[in-house]
């Protein structure tokens, strides 16, 4: 396989006159993957984008494209499209002559030009409205036109800076699951800029948390979920019971509340302030296995949510857990809980991570 | 170069391409520079300079013209200009009012087609407008036969060549201007402000002192400088419906230039005209800038 | 037939003010303002009106209509000076509109995208007729010419009429521009098009109407103006304009009826097709273009 990355950026960085977007940003993003940027707003994941598609220049660092630098090319000499926000459709062409401009730019021959539209019109399943104008067409339906207009001239990588979010939210699951058909079937490296944890998680093959212009973390979905590497991206990802201490032999002596037993940690020296995270999925109210670390704490909510139920346990004064337990048919109706009650729980020690 | 440097960069806005931009924006910019600026500065250098036997204009230092500016003749002009353009500015406030209220409250689906029948014409051939204006004012005109009818005028009632007149005919012009801002700013008001003042305040007339009115009043000072720019300046209203003795500033400019070749003297009552339209101009600005201070508070 | 009878060529507003009322709020009719609206819209058309009917009217007089003619438009069209003014305010309307349009719609653009001190200076720079009065303009522009030792003629009334344009356009065009989302022309260039051809084949599309509006308009003000003209043209051939003016000042020529009636008509046409060319596009069309909100 081909080791030189689809894209990558050498100590990238951008500043703006009043603020800095991105800091020395280093990246690799291999050929074929479907890769997503991740983080809040403001956080530099679009900036970055934007340095990648060349509408926004670096203020130091290289941008390379299949190991070509391009840092100093215009977006119309890179060989990457982007799929915009607003989706930018050109509203004085229809529909077909919106997807064609591209190949026009290139100078493919008409008759090329025709069938290749047309192909790609079918792929995004816009095949009946091509003589139609972006105005009069819905939301969905012009997202598709953004995506075809880019996809027909196969670009190495395409861009999409938050696509779906203009969508409501049952538009936009159907085409988070199409949007990766389609990237398995054109087999382009795609470059998704999100803030949508679930959408990051469900369409990447990486993914690139981002937080005030530096990666946090970089890696699979499974990766950046269940061992985060900071405090951001585990209270980012998905919900996290994060608890701060002072890490001691084994154990963290929590701020208020007792001392969790994490095991011994090596890289940590004693003394040393760290978080601790638990995700609510992996502490367990029944069915204790050995080993496992083991409290004791009072439920003080239970929020009934159809197929999981959240208890909210209070560990100590001020320190309040969230448990989620699934209402599957193996669960056992005596294994439910109400307010007020005492209970025991516990996870397996690869399950509480020790961030510093 | 200095001028190159962003003035501001906010958000994503990248710089990449203000090359080309500047490239677009320099021919118009240096086209209004050499005609326009450069013939205001040529203006004010003329104001201070002589002519020769011929009449024809010298550049120099001569304070004459501006000297003569002190002239009760032409101090009068001035303060007659001021008080027409003033008298203008009242009178299109008290005619714009109701019309842009009525028409903006009232007006339902035919609003836009009314504003549009009031602006078409308005932005048609001024002279002619003029002209017709001066023909329907005239002593066997429309107006004063109507007038005449009702007893509020005798034989001996005129309307052309005197102020009234001339200040029928800076109305008549520039009322459009008045009318497009008051519009606009009543547009934008809430109805149910309106709704809510009648039930604060009672009356309509309390309801329109203490809502109405202070919503609308940055349209009102907009309009009183569009009428009082062109008012000021104008020389077509006086010369069609007025007499020797209604003269404005605008007609002795033109008189300068054209009958009495005194172009120094021409350019020094521009320059006179300039300033008092700046001074309008800058009041304006003053009390905008005010008005918005007191509206962040 | 006398001028009294002159107010029912306002008759067609009328029944505008009838539905007005009723389809107003039903609660409160506010008469004195409906009569006041009335009135004023009255007087507005009756100049207009009296020039009109007098164009048609086969006596000399201004004030006794002698019946229906058509003898002063022929006596127009037979007149070789006022044809030939015609033509050169025609060819001074359509130069102006091409220069200032020109000029305007990429002024407009590069103030709109060039935040440097140069724009904001430009943008200054491009305020300055609109808050001088056209006298002061017409004083100046003459003032430049003859200094710079160019005779008067037609052709320094076409660069005065461009310079004053230039405003209008880019005032017209600079809204129009900053409401186009930038993505767009970004667009465009990611599909392989340069900065330019980004300009020429998709921003330049999408102000098509505001510039088809603007460039009527223009025509329609220049072909209208005067004071300018008046200020900066030669003694011959003297725009249409300017004639009328002559001829106003100087004695009164029913001839001068017809003329002001075809160039009223002409310049109402221009102006309400202005207004209309955004919805042509299917745009919200409106008198924003006028105002320049």
């Amino acid at each position: 396989m081909d080791a030189t990355p689809a894209v990558r950026l050498d100590g990238v960085s951008k500043r703006f006159a009043d603020s800095s977007a991105v800091h020395r940003l280093d990246l690799d993003i291999e050929a074929g993957h479907f890769f997503s940027l991740l983080g809040p707003s403001g956080c530099g994941k679009t900036t970055s984008l934007r340095m990648i598609g060349g509408f926004s220049d670096p203020s130091e660092g290289s941008v390379l494209l299949a190991g070509e630098d391009v840092t100093a090319l215009p977006p119309n000499r890179r060989n990457v499209n982007t799929v915009f926000q607003s989706y930018a459709l050109f509203d004085h062409l229809s529909v077909a002559d919106n997807v064609a401009f591209g190949l026009k730019r290139q100078g493919v021959a008409k008759a090329e030009i025709r069938q290749r539209v047309g192909e790609m019109l079918d792929l995004v399943q816009l095949a009946g409205l091509a003589d139609r104008r972006p105005r009069t067409l819905s939301g969905g339906q012009r997202q598709r036109v953004a995506l075809a207009r880019a996809l027909v001239n196969r670009p190495a990588v395409l861009l999409l800076d938050e696509p779906l979010a203009a969508l409501d939210l049952k538009l936009r699951r159907q085409m988070q699951v199409e949007l990766k058909q389609i990237q398995r079937e054109v087999g382009i490296t795609f470059v998704f800029v999100t803030h949508d944890q679930d959408e990051a998680l469900t369409m990447s093959d990486r993914i690139a948390v981002m937080n005030e212009g530096r990666i946090e973390q970089c890696g699979t979905p499974e990766d950046v979920y269940e061992h985060p590497a900071t405090r951001f991206v585990a209270s980012f990802m998905g919900t996290s019971n994060l608890m701060t201490g002072t890490y001691r032999a084994g154990e963290v002596a929590l701020e208020q509340g007792p001392a969790l037993p994490v095991g011994a940690r090596t890289g940590i020296a004693d003394g040393t302030a760290v978080s601790v995270s638990v995700r609510p999925e992996k502490i367990w109210l029944s069915d204790f296995e050995p080993g496992m670390s083991m409290l004791r704490g009072v439920i003080r909510e239970t929020v009934y949510s159809g197929p999981t139920t959240t208890y909210l346990i209070e560990l100590a004064p001020g320190v309040t857990l969230s448990v989620l337990e699934q209402n599957t048919a193996r669960a056992r109706m005596e294994d439910r809980w109400s307010g007020g009650e005492t209970v025991e729980f516990g996870w397996r020690p690869e399950h509480c991570l020790v961030l510093a | 170069m200095a001028l190159f440097r962003p003035a501001s960069r906010t958000g994503r806005r990248d710089t990449t391409g203000n090359r080309m931009w500047v490239w677009f924006m320099l021919p118009g910019t240096l086209w209004m520079t050499g005609f326009l600026i450069a013939s205001l500065v040529l203006v004010a250098v003329l104001a201070v300079g002589t002519t020769d036997d011929l009449g024809n204009p010298r550049f120099g230092f001569d304070l004459s013209g501006v000297r003569a500016l002190a002239d009760p003749a032409y101090t009068e002009v001035l303060a007659r200009s001021l008080g027409y353009a003033l008298l203008t500015c009242a009178i299109c406030l008290l005619i714009a009012y109701p019309v842009a209220y009525t028409i903006a409250l009232y007006g339902g689906r035919y609003k836009h087609a009314l504003i549009a029948a009031i602006v078409v014409p308005f932005f048609a051939n001024y002279l002619v407008r003029m002209y017709g204006w001066s023909v329907v004012l005239s002593d066997d005109g429309p107006v004063l036969r109507a007038l005449r009818a009702v007893g509020l005028a005798d034989g001996s009632t005129k309307i052309l060549n005197t102020g009234v007149g001339v200040v029928a005919g800076l109305v008549y012009g520039f009322v459009v201007f008045m009318i497009i801002p008051l519009y606009a700013a009543l547009e934008r008001l809430d109805v149910s402000l309106i709704e809510a003042g009648r039930d604060l305040y009672g009356g309509p007339v309390r309801t329109f002192l203490y809502v109405t009115l202070p919503a609308t009043r940055q349209g009102a000072a907009a309009g009183l400088v569009l009428v009082f720019l062109p008012a000021m300046g104008d020389f077509v209203s006086a010369q069609l419906m007025g007499g020797p003795d209604q003269i404005m500033i605008g007609n002795l400019i033109q008189d300068k230039f054209f009958q009495g070749q005194n172009w120094p003297l021409g350019s020094a009552l521009t320059m006179l005209l300039m300033l008092v339209l700046l001074i309008g101009m800058f009041g304006y600005l003053r009390r905008t800038r005010k008005d918005e201070a007191e509206a962040r508070r | 037939m006398t001028i009294v009878k002159l107010p029912s060529a306002t008759a067609p507003s009328r029944p505008t003010a009838r539905n007005r009322t009723r389809r107003g709020r039903a609660d409160r009719k506010p008469r004195i303002l409906i009569a006041v609206t009335g009135l004023f819209f009255a007087l507005l058309y009756l100049p207009i009106a009296v020039v009109a009917l007098f164009s048609f009217n086969s006596k000399k007089s201004l004030t006794v209509f002698g019946g229906f003619s058509l003898r002063w438009y022929r006596a127009f069209v037979h007149d070789d000076v006022l044809i030939s003014s015609l033509g050169t305010s025609l060819r001074i309307s359509l130069v102006a509109m091409a220069g200032s349009v020109v000029l305007g719609v990429a002024l407009a653009l590069g103030l709109v995208r060039c935040r440097t001190r140069l724009g904001s200076l430009a943008g200054l720079i491009m305020l300055v007729p609109l808050i001088t009065p056209e006298i002061v303009t017409g004083v100046a522009s003459m003032l430049l010419f003859k200094g710079l030792g160019v005779a008067l003629s037609t052709g320094t009334v076409m660069l005065a009429e461009i310079t004053f344009s230039i405003s209008y356009v880019t005032v017209i065009l600079r809204s129009r521009v900053a409401a186009l989302n930038p993505e767009v022309e970004e667009a465009a260039m990611d599909l392989g098009a340069t900065r330019w051809q980004a300009v020429r084949l998709v921003t330049l599309p999408a102000l098509l109407p505001a510039v088809l509006a603007s460039a009527v308009l223009i025509f329609a003000l220049v072909f209208d103006d005067f004071v300018l003209a008046y200020f900066t043209t030669g003694v011959d051939p003297q725009p249409l304009s300017v004639r009328i003016y002559s001829a106003i000042r100087f004695g009164v020529q029913p001839t001068i009826n017809a003329v002001g009636t075809l160039m009223l008509a002409g310049s109402i046409a221009l102006i309400a097709l202005a207004l209309f060319i955004p919805r042509l596009f299917g745009r919200r069309g409106g008198l924003d273009i006028l105002s320049g909100e």
